[in-house]
């Protein structure tokens, strides 16, 4: 879409005082990303390739919509008067995978500079093993000393050497206080409070359910051991048995809670903020024991560019840009500094916690085990329990 | 066939050679018409399924794969997944049996009172393919949700209990199969019965002087073909569906779809995901060859079933 | 008496089946004029025309929009010529092979989506086949033959074969009793199989799924987004489509009428 648009096409808009580029592009030619916009721009000038190509999932980033464009890409593409060739191609973790691993396999590029998939789904951790990745140019990255403290050593990719993340999302608890009668949050509560009968959904995910589930337990999801792995299961067939559980779902359990067939479930954060404008009565919180956090990464497949790569990376991690994003997306922001940028221009946003977490939040946020997501045996085994 | 090589091509004008041609070479017309949809099947279906069929016998962890005649596969995926085969064929089965109760009278109104609205009709069977079935979904979890008209009607004269539900139990799973589906029973049944000729069915009235006699005499064999087809349309399809006990059911209610979809993408055991997917084509072919048997329609179908 | 009473059972019967048929229709067509201030379409919040007026606020659906409606068009046309053509064969004709055709076509029907999809995937890999535009319409193409020359066949087996030796008995050839006997009156049967062809094209999301590239179809489009969004522009698309598909069916009835009188 956006790579239409000339630099004409944007000098003109911009004149016809189209506010479309005026924070982002403003306030990074300012020096919102810091002393090293110059010096990239000039590496730039040497080394950029002509289009910059990026996948992506759909509405996974800012438009405007009058004009239909990205305006963070369209502002990128002029400040390093290169093409981005965005692609709304991801829709599915692993089907995507599926899609690449054939040419990835036999050493042949994808054709792409930059994919997102999420850290949950153990790919990024498995792509890095297989060898599939480029490294980051870190050199181009400078902004990387924005990427949130919690983020930054992941189990899969300690030093952040293959990955950058995107966007992330917590689980926690939905519920509806109006149904359920009160407040909720434990897992425990879910799971075996006879009054929520047939009324509660847990996730197919293997690493939110499992997740929460063991952190219930008392154990460590980020090092997931047999014993522990056992004890989940137990705890969920124990519910699923009994009839507790009504069903494992996608997001699609965001209409049922919506509707009132499902008053309590496994949800994700981003899908709440939604629900939420329709539905205020809705509650997120993450439990008393603790609760997930997945992000999706930018990756680098082979044969992509490393350096153009790194080059977009870091205009996306300077806090203004970012704020724009989020301020559409509503996921969770990997950059620090994002909210200031937004409590004047959309303070409801900046305020809004599951969009904007605490630090006390983000201390209770954990990440799977990556080697336990890619865990043959265990995989079959969460597979059975949720029925196929 | 042979009549028209008696007459002189001139009084026919255009097309004169080819028909000439066909007429010297009439053995070879079949071939002509079967070609170019045979060879498109050949190149994007058989050959295909040799690869699958390659990987059904291997053996090995994603993504090195090894052929070896690993028979066991096979043996291995009946025995791990009977259950969801047979709640597989069970669900297909209720499903075609109610889509036909729906669909046959509803044929035959569009065939004999439709009208000049014939086509109309036809165009609103098809019209849920017209929403994508995600919408679709939507829109009956909106119908039977559990605060739903639907819901609060069936609890009101006590076919649900109190805390009784719709979504979610395998009462929705068949319906939306059998929803999902329809168009494929309504299509075939109305095709045979529009083609019947009205006068047949007449002099079939005049007859036996009852109507239901001579619908069961006259209407019925006739269109014989349609339900076979319409049959066959609604049941295979709906055997190897998981779009509906995913999204309607619960992990009780997944059918084998669920599970071969889960080890293609989720499990990548592709080697178990083929052999389970064979098993549940020769499941279906047997069935099908035991149905058309059963029908007595061997020689109309001798064609659909071979 | 009674058998007008049996009529009106019939009738009434016909009209809930197609109600039935009918209502997740309406329920998505009603959902089209939602207002609800969130992403997703899912509760009724309020009444407007805003979706309607504004129906491709969403980059990307408009184009995902069109390449379904491109290869539907083309799927159901090309599997509509070889289906009927193989179910003349078929039908008209013993010949050599005419069983293992049968089984050929019939084997497509019993084989799972998902199973059919990951298949044409080994193949498109092995053959270093760019996925895209044009392996989405190969696939289209092969699930669709079969479906088209089962409603063919079910048509041209109750044939009369009496009109076309008659036709032939007055002169014409084989080729001229084709286009004017034979083709007329099986139409019914290979338009009713394009519709189908042209419906199953459309709402395909497995298959193409495997074997898309990066194109995206409208229901790619409508899964892949609805991580995020479930905007109520997808259901004003779906109702456009339908209600395009009825007015286009309705004018033709309406012409043929006047022409019908006027003749």
């Amino acid at each position: 879409m956006s790579e239409r648009f000339t630099r004409q096409d944007f000098i003109r808009r911009a004149a016809a005082g189209g506010s479309i580029l005026t924070v982002p592009g403003l306030l990074a030619a300012c020096g919102g990303g810091g002393t090293s916009a110059t010096t990239t721009a000039a590496a730039a000038v040497k080394t950029l390739p002509k289009t910059i190509t990026w996948s992506n999932w759909p509405l996974y980033i800012d438009v405007n919509d009058k004009t239909k464009v990205h305006p963070s890409l369209l502002a990128f593409e002029h400040h390093y008067n290169v093409n981005v060739r965005y692609i709304e191609d991801i829709n599915d973790n692993d089907t995507f995978f599926g899609k690449i691993e054939g040419p990835l396999s036999q050493g042949q590029s994808i054709g792409r500079d930059v994919i997102v998939l999420t850290d949950s789904s153990g790919l990024p951790a498995r792509m890095i093993q297989l060898g599939w990745l480029e490294k980051l140019d870190k050199s181009a990255i400078p902004n990387i000393s924005n990427l949130q403290p919690v983020q930054q050593h992941p189990n899969w990719d300690p030093n952040r050497e293959y990955s950058l993340p995107w966007q992330s999302g917590m689980t926690g608890i939905g519920y509806d206080p109006t149904k359920v009668g009160g407040e909720i949050n434990s897992v425990e509560e879910l799971l075996t409070n006879p009054k929520l009968k047939g009324k509660v959904t847990l996730l197919t995910e293997f690493g939110d359910t499992i997740g929460l589930v063991m952190l219930a337990n008392g154990d460590d999801p980020s090092k997931v051991t047999d014993a522990g792995f056992a004890r989940a299961v137990k705890t969920i067939k124990k519910a699923v048995d009994s009839g507790q559980i009504r069903q494992f779902t996608g997001n699609d359990y965001a209409p049922l809670l919506a509707k009132g067939d499902v008053w309590a479930c496994f949800a994700w954060s981003g899908d709440m903020v939604q629900l939420q404008a329709d539905h205020p009565g809705l509650k997120w919180v993450l439990p008393k024991t603790g609760g997930m956090i997945w992000t999706d990464n930018l990756l680098i497949p082979k044969g992509g560019n490393a350096y153009a790569a790194s080059v977009l990376m870091n205009w996306y991690y300077r806090p203004t840009i970012m704020a724009e994003v989020e301020d559409y997306v509503n996921y969770l922001s990997p950059v620090v500094g994002a909210d200031k940028v937004l409590e004047k221009k959309d303070p409801a946003v900046a305020k809004n916690p599951l969009i904007f977490p605490t630090q006390q939040m983000l201390a209770h946020v954990h990440q799977i085990d990556a080697k336990a997501v890619n865990n043959a045996k265990y995989k079959q085994q969460f597979q059975h329990l949720i029925g196929a | 066939m042979t009549l028209a090589t008696e007459k002189p091509d001139g009084i026919t004008g255009r097309g004169t050679s080819v028909g000439r041609f066909l007429h010297r070479r009439a053995w070879l017309t079949p071939y002509a018409l079967l070609t170019p949809g045979t060879v498109w099947l050949v190149l994007f279906f058989v050959v295909p399924m040799y690869y699958l069929a390659k990987m059904s016998l291997e053996q090995g962890l994603f993504p090195l794969f090894s052929f070896s005649w690993a028979w066991s596969n096979f043996s291995d995926a009946v025995s791990t997944y009977k259950p969801q085969f047979v709640r597989s064929l069970e669900y297909a089965g209720i499903a075609t049996v109610v889509a036909l109760a729906i669909s046959y009278p509803l044929a035959y109104w569009i065939a004999f009172r439709g009208g000049r609205w014939k086509n109309l009709f036809l165009l609103l069977v098809i019209a849920p393919f017209f929403v994508t079935y995600l919408i679709r979904t939507l829109a009956w979890e909106t119908i039977l949700s559990d605060n739903g008209l639907v819901v609060t009607i069936l609890k009101d004269v006590h076919v649900l209990g109190s805390d009784g539900r719709l979504l979610a139990t395998s009462a929705a799973v068949i319906a939306g199969i059998t929803y999902n589906f329809l168009p494929f029973m309504v299509l075939p049944l109305y095709v045979s019965l529009e083609q019947i000729d009205h006068r047949l069915i007449e002099a079939a009235e005049d007859l036996y002087a009852n109507r239901v006699v001579s619908f069961l005499r006259v209407t019925l064999p006739l269109s014989l073909p349609g339900v076979f087809a319409g049959v066959l349309l609604t049941f295979i399809p709906a055997a190897g569906d998981f779009i509906n006990a995913q999204l309607l059911g619960t992990p009780r209610q997944f059918m084998i779809g669920n599970v071969i979809q889960s080890q293609f993408l989720d499990l990548r055991d592709y080697p178990t995901a083929a052999a389970l997917s064979f098993v549940l084509m020769g499941a279906i072919l047997v069935l099908v060859l035991i149905f058309a048997r059963v029908l007595g329609t061997d020689r109309l179908t001798a064609g659909t079933a071979a | 008496m009674i058998a007008r009473a049996r009529r009106r059972v019939l009738d009434v019967y016909a009209l809930l089946a197609l109600g039935y048929l009918f209502l997740p229709i309406g329920v998505v067509i009603a959902f089209s004029f939602n207002n609800p201030l969130g992403r997703f379409n899912y509760t009724w919040q309020g009444f407007t025309f805003k979706n309607w007026l504004h129906p491709f606020n969403y980059p990307g659906l408009s184009s995902a929009i069109k390449v379904s409606i491109e290869i539907a068009l083309l799927s159901s046309l090309v599997a509509t010529l070889l289906g009927t053509l193989i179910a003349l064969a078929l039908v008209r004709y013993r010949f050599r092979g005419s069983a293992t055709t049968n089984l050929l076509i019939f084997i497509p029907m019993t084989t799972p989506e998902i199973v059919m999809g990951a298949s044409l995937l080994t193949l498109f890999l092995n053959w270093k086949i760019p996925q895209g535009f044009g392996t989405i319409l190969i696939a289209h193409i092969a699930f669709n033959i079969s479906y088209v020359v089962v409603t063919v066949r079910a048509r041209l087996v109750g044939f009369d074969r009496h009109l076309e030796e008659a036709a032939m008995d007055l002169g014409a050839n084989e080729i001229v009793t084709f286009f004017r006997v034979t083709l007329p009156l099986i139409a019914p049967g290979i338009l009713a199989a394009g519709l189908l062809a042209f419906a199953l094209s459309i709402d395909d999301f497995v298959i193409t799924y495997f074997n898309a590239g990066t194109t995206t179809t409208f229901p790619l489009f409508v899964w892949g987004a609805a991580r995020v969004a479930v905007p109520p522009q997808i259901n004003v698309i779906g109702t456009a489509i339908f209600a395009i598909a009825v007015g286009g069916m309705l004018a033709n009835i309406l012409i043929q009428n006047r022409r019908a009188r006027t003749a």
